[in-house]
C-alpha cells in the first residue's frame, strides 16, 4: 500500500550536513531497520519522514505521491519517538486513545482498541495512571500503544524498545513483529541492538555519519558485509580483524600474518601479494588441533550455551566461540580451524569487500 | 533527608518564626489602626495588643452602617465625612480580574506561537515586545491620556484595563514563553503525527501543562493591576478609580485621615488575597513530570 521512496535525500543545519544524498527504497508492507552509531542520523532520517523535520535536498515519496512538502498530519505515520513524548497530563487510557479521538471514532470504539492495546502491552492495570507514576518500561510501553492503535500507513520507531529488561524486550519484538504481519503496515525501525535487528528486520540498512553504507536482507549484511565496518557491526562477538597479506602457498591462495598461513578459496589467487585484513567470525572457527590459528588462551567466558576464549594470537587478541563442553581453563594453548568460504577479505587500505 | 539534631531544628523554627514576625508585623500593625479610634491612633508608646476596637473607620469609609453602595457612584469628597469606598473597590477588582484575563489571553497565544513556531525575525520580536516596556510609563502616560480622550476611552473601564493589559503583555509574554519552551517540542510533534491540529494540541496537550505558569503570570499582573497608580489617576476623572489612587485623597490639606486609609487598604487586602488563594492551587511544579525520557 505505502512504498517509502528517499531519492538523493540530504540534511543540512547551516553548515553542518547530517545526512549525505541518501537514497533509499522501502518497499510496500517490509520491515526494515535502521542500524548505526549514535549521532548518524537515524532520528533525523525518520522525522524528516514524518514531517518534522524540513528535507534539505532530494525528493521524499510515500505511496508514490512526493511529499516533501505534506503537513504531519496529512502523511499517515505514526512514529514512537526516541523519549516517549507521553502527554504528562492525559492518563494512560487517554493517550492511547488521544488519535482516535482526533479521528472522530465512537466512544465504544476507542474504549476497545485501547484496552486491546493494553493487553497486549500488559498495561491493563496502568490504564487509569498518569505518565509521572510509571517506569521508564512502562513508559516505553504507552508510547508503543499509541502508535500500536494507530491504523497508518507507515509506521516509525525511534528505539522504542530501548528502555526494557531483555525478557520484556524479546516478548516485545514478538509483539510488534506480529502486529506488522496482522497490519502489514510498512515499517521503519531505528535501534542499536543488533540482536532486534537480526531478528525483526526484512531488510537492514547500516548508516555511518549520514550515509548508507550497506541495505539488504539480515543474512546478506552478515554473510557478505561490503566493508570491514558492516563486518565490525554485525555480529556479536565482534569479528576478528587479522592484517596480514594473500600469498602463494605452493599453487593455491593463503593469507599470511606473522607465523600465521590460513587457506583461502581459490579465487583469491588472483589477489595475490595484496595487502588484506581478513575477518573470521568468532562463531565460525572450530577447535582443530592442528588448525592454523594457535595461541595461549588467557580468558575462558562461559556464555550458557557457549563458551568464549580469548586467545593471544600474534600478540592481537582473537575472540572463538566453542561449545561450553570444550571448556578448558585459562594459559592452554588452543588451535583452531576455518573453512576457507567462511573467511571474509577487505582491502588493507580502502576496508572494502574483495569480492570474488 | 539528613536526619537533623533537635537542637538545629528548634534554632530553624526560631529563624523561621523570626521572619514571618519581620513581615507580618507592619500587616498586623496597620491593621490595628484600621480598628482604632481616631486619636488612640496616635497614641505614644502605640498600643499594639491592647486597645478598644472599632469598625468606625470601616463604616466612614464604606459609607452608613456597613452598607456597601455599590450602585452609588459618588465622588470623593476630600477632607473627611463620608467617602463610600465600596464602588472604588469594586472599581479595583473588576479592573484588575479583566486586565488579568485579557493579559493572560493574549500573552499565552502569542508566546505560544512565539515558542513553538518558525517565522522570519522570530529573535528580533521577542526583544521587541521587551523594549516596549523598557520605557518609563510617565513618558506615555500623558500621549496615551490624549489619545484616550480622542477616541472617548478616557474615564472607562475599558480604557484602564486596556493600558493595565498592554502594561503586563510584555512580561507575561516572556514569562509564559519559558514555560512553554520548557516543554519538550516532541510532545507537539508527537500529536501532529497523531493528527491533531494545532489548535488542537495547545488547547487539549500543551495549555493544561503550562496551568502553574498561567497561574504565577496572572498572580503577577493581578498584583501590578491592583497597585498601580499612574495610568489610573492620569486616565480617569470621575468615572472610576482604584483603591491605589483614592487612598491618596485621605491625605488632605487638614490632615491625613489615617483611620480611615488604614481600613481601605485593609479592606483592600482581602480581595487580593482572595485571588491569590483561588489560583495558588494551580501553582504546581512538574506538571511534564513523566513525559519524556530524562
Ligand atoms: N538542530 C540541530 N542542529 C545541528 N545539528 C543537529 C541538530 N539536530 C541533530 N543534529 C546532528 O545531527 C546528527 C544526527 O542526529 P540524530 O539525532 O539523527 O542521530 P541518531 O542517529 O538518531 O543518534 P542516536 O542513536 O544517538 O539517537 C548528530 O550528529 C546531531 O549532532
Ligand atoms: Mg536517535
Amino acid at each position: 500500500m505505502a512504498t517509502v521512496e528517499y531519492r538523493r535525500i540530504g540534511k543540512s543545519y547551516g553548515a553542518v550536513e547530517v545526512l549525505k544524498e541518501l537514497d533509499l527504497t522501502v518497499e510496500d508492507g517490509t520491515f526494515v531497520v535502521l542500524l548505526g552509531a549514535s549521532g548518524c542520523g537515524k532520528t533525523t532520517l525518520l522525522r524528516m519522514t514524518a514531517g518534522l523535520e524540513t528535507i534539505s535536498a532530494g525528493e521524499l515519496s510515500i505511496d508514490g505521491k512526493v511529499v516533501n512538502t505534506v503537513h504531519p498530519r496529512d502523511r499517515d505515520v505514526a512514529m514512537v519517538f526516541q523519549n516517549y513524548a507521553l502527554y504528562p497530563t492525559m492518563t494512560v487510557r487517554e493517550n492511547i486513545g488521544f488519535s482516535l479521538e482526533v479521528a472522530k471514532k465512537s466512544k465504544a470504539e476507542v474504549a476497545e482498541m485501547v484496552e486491546n492495546a493494553a493487553r497486549v502491552l500488559n498495561l491493563t492495570e496502568y490504564l487509569d495512571r498518569k505518565p509521572a507514576a510509571l517506569s521508564g518500561g512502562q513508559r516505553q510501553r504507552v508510547a508503543m500503544g499509541r502508535a500500536m492503535v494507530r491504523n497508518a500507513k507507515v509506521f516509525l520507531f525511534d528505539e522504542p524498545l530501548s528502555n526494557l529488561d531483555a525478557k520484556l524486550r524479546a516478548h516485545m519484538r514478538v509483539e510488534i513483529r506480529q502486529l506488522h504481519n496482522r497490519l502489514g503496515a510498512t515499517t521503519i525501525y531505528v535501534t542499536h541492538d543488533q540482536i532486534e535487528a537480526m531478528t525483526m528486520a526484512d531488510r537492514i540498512v547500516l548508516m555511518k555519519d549520514g550515509s548508507i553504507v550497506q541495505e539488504g536482507s539480515p543474512d546478506d549484511l552478515y554473510d557478505r558485509p561490503n566493508s570491514l565496518f558492516v563486518a565490525e557491526f554485525i555480529g556479536t562477538p565482534q569479528i576478528n580483524s587479522l592484517e596480514g597479506r594473500i600469498v602463494d602457498d605452493g599453487g593455491s591462495p593463503a593469507f599470511e600474518t606473522g607465523g600465521i598461513h590460513v587457506a583461502l578459496p581459490a579465487g583469491y589467487g588472483a589477489h595475490t601479494g595484496r595487502r588484506v585484513i581478513c575477518g573470521i567470525r568468532p562463531s565460525d572457527v572450530t577447535l582443530d588441533p592442528d588448525g592454523p590459528l594457535r595461541g595461549t588462551m588467557s580468558i575462558a567466558e562461559k556464555t550458557g550455551a557457549d563458551v568464549q576464549f580469548y586467545v593471544d594470537i600474534d600478540g592481537r587478541e582473537f575472540v572463538a566461540v566453542a561449545p561450553r563442553a570444550s571448556y578448558v581453563s585459562a594459559g592452554t594453548t588452543l588451535a583452531f580451524a576455518v573453512a576457507p568460504e567462511k573467511l571474509h577479505m577487505f582491502d588493507a587500505e580502502t576496508g572494502r569487500r574483495i569480492e570474488l | 533527608m539528613m536526619v537533623r539534631s533537635k537542637s538545629s531544628r528548634m534554632v530553624r523554627t526560631i529563624v523561621g518564626w523570626a521572619v514571618v514576625a519581620l513581615f507580618a508585623f507592619p500587616l498586623y500593625y496597620w491593621m490595628t489602626v484600621a480598628f482604632k479610634e481616631g486619636n488612640e491612633i496616635f497614641n505614644w508608646p502605640p498600643k499594639v495588643w491592647s486597645f478598644t476596637p472599632t469598625i468606625k473607620n470601616f463604616e466612614e469609609v464604606f459609607g452608613i452602617s456597613f452598607g456597601f453602595g455599590f450602585g452609588e457612584q459618588r465622588e470623593v469628597l476630600p477632607g473627611g465625612g463620608n467617602f463610600r469606598m465600596g464602588p472604588r473597590l469594586w472599581d479595583s477588582i473588576v479592573i484588575a480580574i479583566l486586565s488579568t484575563a485579557l493579559a493572560i489571553t493574549i500573552a499565552t497565544l502569542a508566546s505560544y506561537a512565539l515558542s513553538r513556531m518558525n517565522f522570519r525575525g522570530r529573535h528580533h520580536f521577542v526583544s521587541w515586545v521587551l523594549s516596549t516596556r523598557m520605557m518609563p510609563p510617565v513618558a506615555v502616560a500623558i500621549p496615551i491620556f490624549f489619545i484616550y480622550k480622542d477616541i472617548g476611552l478616557l474615564d472607562t473601564y475599558t480604557g484602564v484595563i486596556l493600558i493595565h493589559a498592554l502594561m503586563n503583555l510584555p512580561l507575561a509574554v516572556l514569562l509564559m514563553k519559558s514555560f512553554f519552551d520548557d516543554i519538550p517540542g516532541e510532545i507537539d510533534e508527537s500529536a501532529l503525527v497523531d493528527g491533531a491540529s494545532r489548535w488542537l494540541i495547545f488547547r487539549r496537550i500543551v495549555l493544561p501543562m503550562v496551568k502553574g505558569g498561567i497561574a504565577a503570570t496572572a498572580v503577577l499582573c493581578f498584583i501590578f493591576s491592583w497597585t498601580e497608580f499612574l495610568f489610573v489617576l492620569t486616565l480617569t476623572q470621575t468615572g472610576l478609580k482604584t483603591v491605589p489612587v483614592v487612598s491618596s485623597t485621605f491625605v488632605t490639606s487638614t490632615g491625613t485621615a489615617w483611620g480611615s486609609m488604614a481600613a481601605l487598604g485593609a479592606a483592600a487586602m482581602i480581595p487580593a488575597f482572595i485571588f491569590i488563594l483561588l489560583v495558588q492551587k494551580h501553582l504546581v511544579r512538574g506538571l511534564t513530570l513523566g513525559s519524556v525520557k530524562q
